[in-house]
């Protein structure tokens, strides 16, 4: 077992080399540099003084040295420092941000899976009655919902009509720090990330409850005179759970563009507003750093997935 | 049971999240929050003002320069520098100081202002102002209330250029290298100024706080605390404005509209020194006969646009500049005309140049306006032969485009759709037109090498009689419109909201945030 979490450790290392090359190159190749993004056409300056600061800033360099200067860097622990923020250290920077994007995206998840399992369990059960078609119509508005006009309708609804929430920011500027401040700031954008998934678990649970509860097991439950709460709860759902809970394992992946979204419109200080800015800008070393980040936890999560399957699952050859 | 409690407390501090909200904000400290960056005069997340190209309405209110234009815009007053003489020749401009202090405590002397000039002059510090300051031969400071700058050879701009430099504390910055100061923390974490209020911290992307100077010169601020908040998009402060949580921001001009009618905002309009152009990449075949970019002028119908598009907030432009004392007598109004647009087409040969074939349009505005002006415009186009393709990009990707040294590949930018500053200073101009001005020396991205026009460019900038400075402005004007470096369009008003519960609160739509005598320390709040 130790070998193999060796081998693919040294493999994960490789793909973050690869990664780091891959970004790099990418970033050279789109147009437009960190200088070019301090430019504001509409005010005239000297293409000199740019130059000046390109070399200042080490961007003349030929690109492997520049790539070299960075990996040496980056491998003691230094991913150097935001061109556009005035020096501030990247790693740093990158750091404070996962756990806003990790606080708004299991906060939306959280409710959108306790919402859309029991809207499922309840349109399961009222098959075909009033509330189940409402319920139905209501998830399929909210699954074709685009990110962009649920996030501003709420903002404009919520926040500008009726004051419900703060417009924007993860806790108000100025104050001192607070739980309930940010807890106030969370709720909105939280909520509205949770639409598109609550929608979609509701849509696969009562799918996969209404196919379990004609299994034989459940008659068999209900002849044995079992309460038909009880059926529903302790028999079918657990069982129904499985897709949903696959389901909810893939959606992950589509919750952290929704964040990045709403991180964008929220202005919450995220990894998604982080890199958006920082492409926007082109400040490469944050690109770098941030992207390197997330391939780590990536990785990390894989590894870890492959030695709990090899613990779980002895079938599986590690040796 | 323990089920049940875990549900209660959860839901308790969930609407223990919703009820603050307004106490949170009811700060003690009389507190003005606005969106100080928001729009094309702001610089988000950058500090450090030796490299900044704009953002000088919130930088100017903890740093200050010598001198600074009034809030109209129509002349430049002393500020750190109480008063300032020229003397005849130009060469030599003697500032006398104001007693004022750093927010450190320190005494603010000619030193500091001697250390900023040669700090702004020295390219290792990264600074933005070295080319154009370069004309500075020496910086004198007899005594602690006075400086001497001594030039090489006359700059009818150099007041405007220090109208944007900040004056920097030299016992707080000489000891730092200044190859170091590109990359400093210095400016946002512990940065010392001399205005009426005083850094107190930046929230990293968020915001950045301010304290009242008890000991401005001007007097204590009325507020206790100035706070600039960052935001994706005006989108985003417009709905932060409405919210109650901030009392300022810049506003697109569909935004200023709906703002108009609504008593508990007021809207503030004014020029915004930027002329609106079609650039005509003069490396490019199609654009090198004279008749073809008169076609364009009388193509495109400047008025529709600026009555369906701006509601009339905006002045057509015949040459780069709008400003009645800089516009001559008899210059060619370009009228809408597109039956004459088409005979001048076609005797320049238009259909053998160029035909119907395909050419770019690249832009940087990414409004929604911005992208009707460019829909109109290529309908308009389009009606007399000229098959122009919109392109939005980036800022970053737009310069990248057209900056390019050496060889730049011609055809990704025909024709541009662009801005350039046009006042207060008039000189703004001359590095997006002077044939001196070609990448890498300057901005004449369009790579423009009319004789004539640099001539009158390299007059007006050397002109030392001040009774004849705009006489020969308006010459820059007759030979911009006559020769049509550029198909020059209008210069479009822009526009700030405000909320009601301000007073003395003073904004002006500059180009690059200014900076302009806006007097924060007057600012007040209900």
């Amino acid at each position: 077992m130790l070998s193999f979490i060796a081998r693919r450790s040294a493999t994960g290392l490789l793909m973050l080399v690869a990664l780091s090359v891959l970004i790099f190159i990418l970033l050279r190749l789109a147009p437009g540099d960190p200088i070019d993004a301090y430019i504001n056409p509409s005010v005239p300056m000297s293409a000199s003084d740019l130059e000046g600061l390109r070399e200042r800033l080490g961007l003349d360099r030929p690109l492997p040295v520049q790539y070299l200067a960075w990996l040496g860097a980056a491998l003691s622990g230094d991913f150097g420092f935001s061109i556009q923020r005035s020096g501030v250290a990247v790693l740093p920077l990158v750091m404070e941000r996962i756990g806003p994007t990790a606080l708004l995206m299991g906060t939306g998840l959280a409710i959108a899976i306790v919402l859309g399992i029991s809207a499922g369990i309840f349109s399961a059960v009222r098959r075909n009655a009033p509330s189940d078609i409402a319920l139905s119509v209501l998830s399929f508005v909210g699954i074709s919902s685009p990110a962009f006009l649920t996030a501003l309708l709420g903002l404009y609804f919520f926040s500008v009509l009726l004051r419900w929430a703060p417009s924007g920011g993860m806790q108000t500027a100025g104050a001192p720090f607070s739980t309930t401040d940010v807890l106030a700031h969370l709720i909105l954008p939280a909520c509205l990330l949770s639409i598109g998934h609550a929608a979609l678990i509701m849509r696969y649970m009562r799918a996969s409850l209404l196919e379990v509860l004609n299994q034989d097991y459940v008659r068999t439950a209900r002849a044995k005179g079992v309460r038909e709460f009880w059926v529903i709860i302790k028999h079918a759902t657990r069982n129904a759970l499985l897709p949903v809970i696959t389901l909810i394992g893939s959606t992950v992946g589509i919750a952290i563009g929704g964040a990045i979204f709403l991180e964008s419109v929220f202005n919450w200080p995220g990894m998604g507003l982080l890199l958006v800015n920082a492409v926007g800008t082109r400040d490469y070393p944050v690109i770098m750093g941030a992207t390197l980040v997330i391939g780590v936890c990536v990785i990390l999560v894989n590894l870890l997935t492959d030695v709990v399957y090899a613990v779980v699952d002895p079938r599986i050859q590690v040796a | 049971m323990r089920i049940r409690t875990l549900a209660f407390s959860i839901a308790g501090l969930l609407l223990a999240g919703i009820g603050p909200v307004t106490s949170v904000q009811a700060q003690s400290a009389k507190t003005i929050a606005g969106g100080f960056d928001v729009g094309p005069g702001g610089f988000p997340k950058n500090f450090n003002p030796l490299v900044a190209t704009g953002g000088y309405t919130w930088l100017s209110t903890y740093f200050e320069p010598l001198v600074i234009f009034n809030a109209g815009l129509t002349e430049i007053e002393g500020d750190l520098a109480k008063d300032y003489k020229i003397s005849d020749d130009q060469l030599s401009y003697t500032f006398n100081l104001v007693n004022e202090t750093w927010h450190d405590g320190n005494p603010f002397t000619s030193k500091d202002v001697k250390f900023t000039l040669e700090l702004a002059k020295n390219k290792a510090s990264g600074s933005l102002f070295a080319a154009r300051l370069a004309n500075i031969a020496s910086v004198e400071a007899p005594d602690d209330r006075t400086v001497v700058v001594k030039l090489s050879k006359p700059n009818g701009s150099l007041l405007s250029i220090l109208s944007q430099l900040m004056i920097l504390p030299e016992h707080a910055l000489a000891a730092l290298p200044p190859e170091s100061l590109a990359t400093s923390t210095w400016w946002s974490t512990t940065p010392v100024g001399t205005g009426p209020f005083k850094f107190n911290r930046y929230v990293t992307d968020q915001y950045v706080e301010l304290a009242a100077d008890d000991d401005y010169r001007g007097g204590r601020p009325k507020v206790d605390v100035l706070i600039n908040r960052y935001f994706e998009s005006p989108a985003a402060a417009v709905a932060a404005l409405r919210a109650g949580e901030i009392q300022f921001t810049y506003v697109e001009p569909d935004d200023a509209g709906s703002f108009k009618t609504d008593s508990n905002f007021k809207v503030i309009e004014g020029a915004s020194y930027v002329v609106n152009y079609i650039g005509l990449n003069q490396k490019v075949d199609l654009f090198k006969d004279i008749r073809v970019r008169q076609a364009i002028m009388y193509a495109i119908d400047r008025n529709a646009i600026i009555d369906s598009l701006y509601s009339g907030a905006a002045k057509p432009a015949n040459c780069g500049y709008v400003a009645p004392h800089l516009v001559p007598e008899g210059l060619e109004p370009y009228a809408y005309d597109p039956a004459k647009a088409k005979a001048l087409l076609t005797e320049a040969g238009w259909d053998k140049l160029n035909g119907d074939k395909p050419i770019t349009l690249l832009t940087y505005y990414g409004s929604p306006q911005a992208a009707n002006v460019m829909a109109a415009i290529q309908s308009m186009l389009a009606e007399v032969g000229i098959n122009v393709v919109p392109r939005v990009v980036d800022t970053p990707t737009y310069n990248g485009i057209v900056y390019k040294e050496g060889t730049p590949d011609w055809a990704a930018f025909p024709m541009v759709y662009a801005g350039l500053q046009n006042g207060p200073n008039p000189a703004g101009l001359n590095p997006g037109l002077n044939k001196s001005q070609i990448p890498p020396a300057g901005f004449n991205t369009m790579r423009i090498e009319f004789d004539d026009l640099s001539t009158a460019l390299d007059a007006a900038l050397g002109q030392t009689d001040p009774a004849k400075l705009d006489q020969s402005w308006q010459e820059v004007c007759k030979v911009m419109n006559k020769d049509l470096p550029w198909a020059t369009l209008w210069v479009a008003n822009r526009y700030g909201v405000a909320s009601n519960k301000l007073r003395d609160f003073v904004w002006t739509p500059a180009p690059g945030g200014g900076p302009y005598a806006a007097h924060p320390e007057r600012w007040d709040i209900q």
